[in-house]
This record gives structure tokens, C-alpha cells and sequence, in this order.
């Protein structure tokens, strides 16, 4: 216990010098600024600021990265409770019940307790993160190439698990991930595998064309496609003080919301917002003024908002103690810290406890940034929102450019970025999921290296992995995964599963 | 029977991509399962993507209905259009004796800009126009120089842009690129067109 807040002291020192509050500052701020904006998301927004992150320190680039991604769940709110108008997707529950209080004059009120419970959740979250950090490595640190391939495994699988739509094209948007992680030169042997000869792809295709291009570019295109439909319809803000009554009605659900959301956020697949889905479906089921739900109730913002907020954090636990990526945002931050040189998987901790620690206490600071700048500045972000979104395109494709070019100094890249968002765009139309690409992308290099040290500790023996004696954590792990995709299987999970992604 | 459009397209494409990789695999030495080679993860990966992909195309047969979006004629003819303009100006870029990435570069434009020509198209091929715009024009003419460009083709895509709009949004992009990657980045690019510094 005295050791936890030794290090979390230790992470305060880091996270409270000038430089990383400045980029805990300003990530937060991005955050919320394309939060607030549709179109544009955090995995978009961070892909695209990648390249600026070779400058920094490992520490600041995750601390700004990270602030980019929860502040976009603030962001999110704020528009969705005064213009019915979901910044995120995370957002979109809020504005049942927010925008509803918005119209009876109660703005100000749903918007503080968005960003109450959102600091709430924030705080507990980072408590939990910070704990089952040593907790989780001690556990990962007996873990063996088979264990490794096992996780990453279970991991791929229930991202695909959890994708929209059909559970057989996202399995196959891993693979085809994978497929394309081989590209470039074999570690082992030296060999370039897939590089056609060209020098640039003997390192592999870059990490940031295909984020950029899938998730930014891909984007931009799909927005041009949509007519924008904006609602000039702006509530009032109102007083943002809570009556006593309002406390008393939103706390259990922010309790409710947090201690749901920091459990998916650890899922591989889970995230945001799931989370607040999961927590708006909760309170409508449990909560005892659920009868008002559909003209403005509290719970319905307090519960979702401290969920998409807690998930937000704790998605950080696989990334940061076993280098698992729980969705797309920490699939980016597995790029950015591989671009430091740094290896994330449970020795992080260890080896980067500045890092780690620093991390987890600029959370806390920054959900305290955000509690603090977002409540005063609502009218800027509200007039954010009036910029056309013809003017924001040709700006993020300008910056996606330069930022792609700035990796090498070689337009081969942006071509290549390109070529990604024609593919991301295909993908879209033909409802191929990018995400798990994506993280199959990053996750397959190691795998391939932990599948080839463990058939060569057990002399190319395949049984290794399930076997219970000597490796009953891969065993598990792949029992787990086994059933995962099994009850896809079963049409009435399937169709549940379906429901609540629809919705 | 009820057809899954989509399902089938994406796993023939799955195959397709799967048959590909098999095939550029057939050079590297697969080894053995305990010392595995080059080929070896290859190899799995992509009959495990060529299974998949089977699946899927099996299971679009009852899958549906699920239709791709009605495309127009113009819109049809515009694919075979665009990748054969894009081979040609290639091949054409290559004989007039420009080297290194350029002739990808045209290429990439010369499809863009051909399968603009119908409307439906406008938003993915003006949209990465632009993008090729820029990484033509960077290396010789500087960072300004294509950003103007760049922008002015991506703006084509949006039909409601009207010209003061544009220049507006040109100066301003100029201004803050030139503030933020330059100044305040300091990344290594040329701002101004080479033959002019020189």
C-alpha cells in the first residue's frame, strides 16, 4: 500500500513539470475541441498527430495522446446536451436524456453533472489503473512465449467478437491485419518478405499510413458523402448549480456508472462506448425514477457520462501491464510508444516506471484540467461547432499530409496514406471493421515472433499451447477465446449483441 | 437464395488477397514447424484469410438481401476508367523520364482525376487528388506553394465552396502550417520552391 503511493508521489512529480502539464493541457483541450466536433474522432485525431510525437519524450507524447482521448468523452457531451448533436459515439446516450433537461431550462445542470461524474469516474478509474498495474505484472511476468501468444490471441478474437456487424468479416479484417504486418523484412532471417524491392517497405508498412488512412482519411470521405444537418436549435445554458435533489438522484448512478465502465474498459473491444450504453441500459432498468426516462432524467446523463469516462481510463489497464491494445485509440498508443523504442508488455512497468506512474497521475490531472476549463468555456466550444465542416476537411487532409511526410522526409508515405484511405473508404462500403484490422496490424509481429520461440522451445510441438500442465495460463486464455467465439454462434447472443450495438 | 451483395464482394476480396499473398509466398522458404522460416507465418495467415473469406462468401448466399448502393451508369464506367488512366499517365510519367516516386505519384492523380467524372465519385477521388497534389508538388515547390494547390483540389469536392471561401481557408492553412511545422516544429521540408531559393 505504501508502495502505491510512493510511486503515484513519484508519478505526480512527472506529471506535474511544466512540460507535461503543458501537453496534458493542450491534449485535453484538442481533446475536447474534436470531441465537440462530428466528423473528427480521437483514433483520427491521434493518428494524425503521431508523427509530432517523435520529439517528446515517451512520457509526454502518451500523456498528451492520452488527454486527446478522454478529453474527446467531455467534448462529446457538451454538444450532445445543448445541440442534441453527438460529438462522439460515446456521446449519443447522453443526448437522449441530456438534451431532453437542456429543453426543460436544466442545461447547465446536465452539463455539470456530466463533468462531475466524468471527474468522479476519472478519479476512481485512475486509482484502479494504478493498482492493478504491479498487480497484473507480477501475474504477466510468469507468463511464456506460448502464454503471450494465448493473450494476444484473446485478445484479437474478442475485438472481433465485439465489432459491429458479422464476427466472421472482423476475424478475417484481423488476419488480413496480421497479412499485412508481415510486410518487410523477416527479424529472424533477415529475409524482406512482400517489399517488392522497395527500400521504404523493408521496415514494414508504416503504422501511421494506414491509421491516418483508414481512420482519418476514410472519414473525411464518408462525411462528404452525408449532407450535413446541423439543428440551429440552442439551448440555454441556464444555472450549472444542482439542486440537493439532483445530487441525491445522480450519485448512485454515477457509482453505478463508474464501477460498470472501468469493468468494459478493460475489455478488449469494450471501451467508451459500450460503456455508456451498458450504463444507460442499467439505469433504465434499475433506477427508481426510470419512469422519467425519455423527458429529462438525470441518471441518464450521470450514469453514461461516468462510464464512458471510467472505460476511457481503464482501456489504458491491457495496454500499459500486459501491451495488449483494448481497442483502436490504445492500438495507436502501441504505435506511438513502438515509434519512442519503447516495448510495451508487462517489463514496461517496470523498466519505464516514469512512464507509468506519470501516466496515471496526469490522468487525474488532466480530468481535473478538464472539469475546470470545459464548464467556463462552453460558449467557445459552442461557436466551434458553427465552422463548417467544408473548411475542417481540407484542413485535417492538409495536416494528415505534412504530418505523414514529416516521418521520413519521403512523399512515398503520403502516397501510401492514400492508397490506405481508398482501402478504408472499400472497407466502409463493404462493412469490413478497421478497428480489428488494425489492431491485428499491430499485434501480429509479436505474435508471429512469440508462436516461432515457443514451437522452438517445445521442438515444433503445437500442443504446448493447450497443454494444462505446463502452460495452464495459455490454456485459459485460449479456452477463453474458444468461447467467445463459440456463443457468437449461438443466435440469441448474437442477436442481443447486435441489438445493443444498434442501438 | 438470398444474395448478400456486400458479404460477397468483401470475401472475394479476402480470397483474392489471401491467393495473392499465397502466390508472392511461394519463394520463401517455409521451414519447419519448430525452426520456422520466412514463409512459415505467411503461409498460415493467409489460408486462414483465404478460409475466412470462403466463409463469408458461402454464408452471402443466404445472408441477405444486402445490396450495394445503386450506382449510376456514369459511375460504373468510371472504374475501369480511372484504373486505366491511372496505368497510363504511370507508364507515361515513367518514359518522359521522371524518376524516383513521381510516376506513382501521377498515377495516383491520374485515377483520382479520372474517376471524378462522375459526381458520385467527387468527395474519394477530389479528396485524395489533393493528397497526391501535395506529394507531387512538395519536394519541388515547397510547402506553400502545395498547400494552395492541395487545397484548391480538395475543395472541388464540396460543391458549396465558393471562391472567397477557398482563398480564405488557402491563407489561413498557410498561415498555421507555417506556424505550427515550421516554426514551432521545425520540420525538415522546403517552404518556398527550390528554384526560386536558389
Amino acid at each position: 500500500m505504501e508502495l502505491l503511493i510512493a510511486n503515484l508521489a513519484h508519478g505526480f512529480g512527472v506529471a506535474l513539470s511544466f512540460e507535461n502539464l503543458l501537453f496534458a493541457l493542450l491534449g485535453c483541450v484538442i481533446g475536447t475541441a474534436i470531441g465537440v466536433l462530428p466528423g473528427i474522432g480521437p483514433v483520427a485525431t491521434i493518428s494524425l498527430l503521431l508523427p509530432i510525437t517523435f520529439g517528446m519524450s515517451a512520457t509526454t507524447a502518451i500523456i498528451m495522446l492520452a488527454g486527446i482521448f478522454y478529453g474527446a468523452q467531455y467534448g462529446g457531451s457538451t454538444t450532445a446536451i445543448l445541440l442534441n448533436l453527438p460529438g462522439e459515439v460515446s456521446s449519443v446516450v447522453t443526448t437522449l436524456e441530456g438534451y431532453k433537461m437542456a429543453r426543460r431550462g436544466r442545461a447547465g445542470a446536465a452539463l455539470a453533472t456530466a463533468a462531475i461524474g466524468s471527474f468522479f469516474a476519472g478519479t476512481v478509474s485512475t486509482i484502479i489503473v494504478a493498482a492493478s498495474g504491479p498487480l497484473l505484472t507480477q501475474v504477466a511476468l510468469s507468463f511464456g512465449p506460448a502464454d503471450y501468444f494465448s493473450l494476444m490471441l484473446l485478445g484479437l478474437i474478442i475485438s472481433a467478437v465485439l465489432a459491429q456487424g458479422s464476427v466472421v468479416k472482423a476475424i478475417g479484417m484481423v488476419v488480413l491485419g496480421v497479412a499485412l504486418g508481415l510486410v518487410g523484412t523477416d527479424v529472424q532471417t533477415g529475409q524482406q518478405r512482400f517489399t517488392f524491392g522497395i527500400p521504404e517497405l523493408s521496415d514494414g508498412i508504416g503504422f501511421v499510413p494506414v491509421a491516418m488512412g483508414m481512420f482519418g482519411i476514410a472519414e473525411i470521405i464518408l462525411n462528404l458523402e452525408r449532407p450535413e444537418s446541423r439543428s440551429i436549435l440552442s439551448a440555454k445554458v441556464g444555472s450549472l448549480f444542482l439542486t440537493k435533489e439532483e445530487w441525491k438522484r445522480a450519485t448512485p448512478s454515477v457509482l453505478r456508472g463508474t464501477a460498470l465502465g472501468s469493468l468494459l474498459g478493460i475489455l478488449p473491444g469494450g471501451g467508451a462506448s459500450l460503456a455508456a450504453f451498458g450504463s444507460y441500459m442499467m439505469e433504465r432498468k434499475i433506477s427508481k425514477y426510470r419512469h422519467e426516462f425519455g423527458t429529462g432524467a438525470i441518471e441518464g446523463v450521470a450514469g453514461p457520462e461516468a462510464a464512458n469516462n471510467a472505460a476511457a481510463q481503464t482501456s489504458f489497464i491491457p495496454l500499459l501491464t500486459l501491451g495488449i491494445p483494448a481497442n483502436a485509440v490504445m492500438a495507436l498508443m502501441v504505435g506511438a510508444l513502438i515509434i519512442q523504442g519503447i516495448q510495451p508488455g508487462p517489463r514496461m512497468v517496470e523498466a519505464q516506471p516514469d512512464l507509468f506512474w506519470g501516466l496515471i497521475a496526469s490522468m487525474w490531472v488532466g480530468n481535473l484540467m478538464l472539469l475546470v476549463i470545459n464548464l467556463p468555456m462552453i460558449g467557445v466550444w459552442v461557436k466551434l461547432l458553427q465552422v463548417p465542416y467544408k473548411y475542417l476537411y481540407p484542413s485535417i487532409l492538409i495536416f494528415c499530409s505534412i504530418g505523414v511526410y514529416s516521418l521520413n522526409n519521403n512523399v512515398f508515405d503520403i502516397y501510401m496514406t492514400l492508397m490506405f484511405g481508398v482501402f478504408g473508404y472499400l472497407c466502409n462500403k463493404l462493412r469490413l471493421e478497421a478497428a480489428p484490422m488494425l489492431i491485428g496490424f499491430v499485434l501480429g509481429p509479436m505474435m508471429e515472433e512469440h508462436l516461432r520461440r515457443a514451437m522452438l522451445l517445445s521442438r515444433g510441438d503445437p500442443y504446448v499451447f493447450i497443454d494444462w500442465n505446463t502452460r495452464p495460463i495459455s490454456t485459459t486464455l485460449l479456452a477463453i477465446s474458444a468461447i467467445a467465439l463459440g456463443s457468437m454462434l449461438l443466435p440469441s447472443i448474437r442477436k442481443g449483441k447486435d441489438k445493443a450495438l444498434a442501438e | 437464395m438470398k444474395l448478400n451483395t456486400k458479404n460477397l464482394i468483401s470475401g472475394g476480396l479476402l480470397v483474392l488477397i489471401a491467393v495473392v499473398g499465397l502466390w508472392l509466398n511461394q519463394d520463401h522458404n517455409l521451414g519447419t514447424a519448430r525452426r520456422m522460416g520466412p514463409g512459415y507465418m505467411p503461409m498460415l495467415t493467409f489460408w486462414l484469410l483465404a478460409g475466412l473469406g470462403a466463409l463469408v462468401v458461402v454464408g452471402a448466399l443466404f445472408n441477405g438481401p444486402d445490396p450495394l448502393d445503386d450506382w449510376t451508369k456514369l459511375e460504373i464506367l468510371a472504374v475501369p476508367f480511372a484504373l486505366v488512366a491511372g496505368f497510363v499517365v504511370f507508364f507515361i510519367a515513367r518514359s518522359v523520364g521522371f524518376v524516383g516516386w513521381y510516376p506513382l505519384g501521377f498515377g495516383l492523380l491520374g485515377a483520382c482525376l479520372a474517376i471524378s467524372v462522375a459526381p458520385g465519385w467527387r468527395p474519394i477521388g477530389l479528396v485524395h487528388a489533393g493528397m497526391a497534389v501535395f506529394g507531387l508538388m512538395l519536394d519541388q515547390f515547397g510547402l506553400m506553394i502545395s498547400i494552395v494547390c492541395a487545397v484548391v483540389v480538395a475543395t472541388l469536392a464540396e460543391p458549396t465552396h465558393r471562391p472567397k471561401g477557398v482563398l480564405g481557408l488557402v491563407i489561413f492553412l498557410c498561415v498555421l502550417c507555417w506556424w505550427v511545422f515550421i516554426r514551432e516544429l521545425d520540420i525538415r521540408v522546403p517552404v518556398w520552391p527550390v528554384f526560386l531559393t536558389q
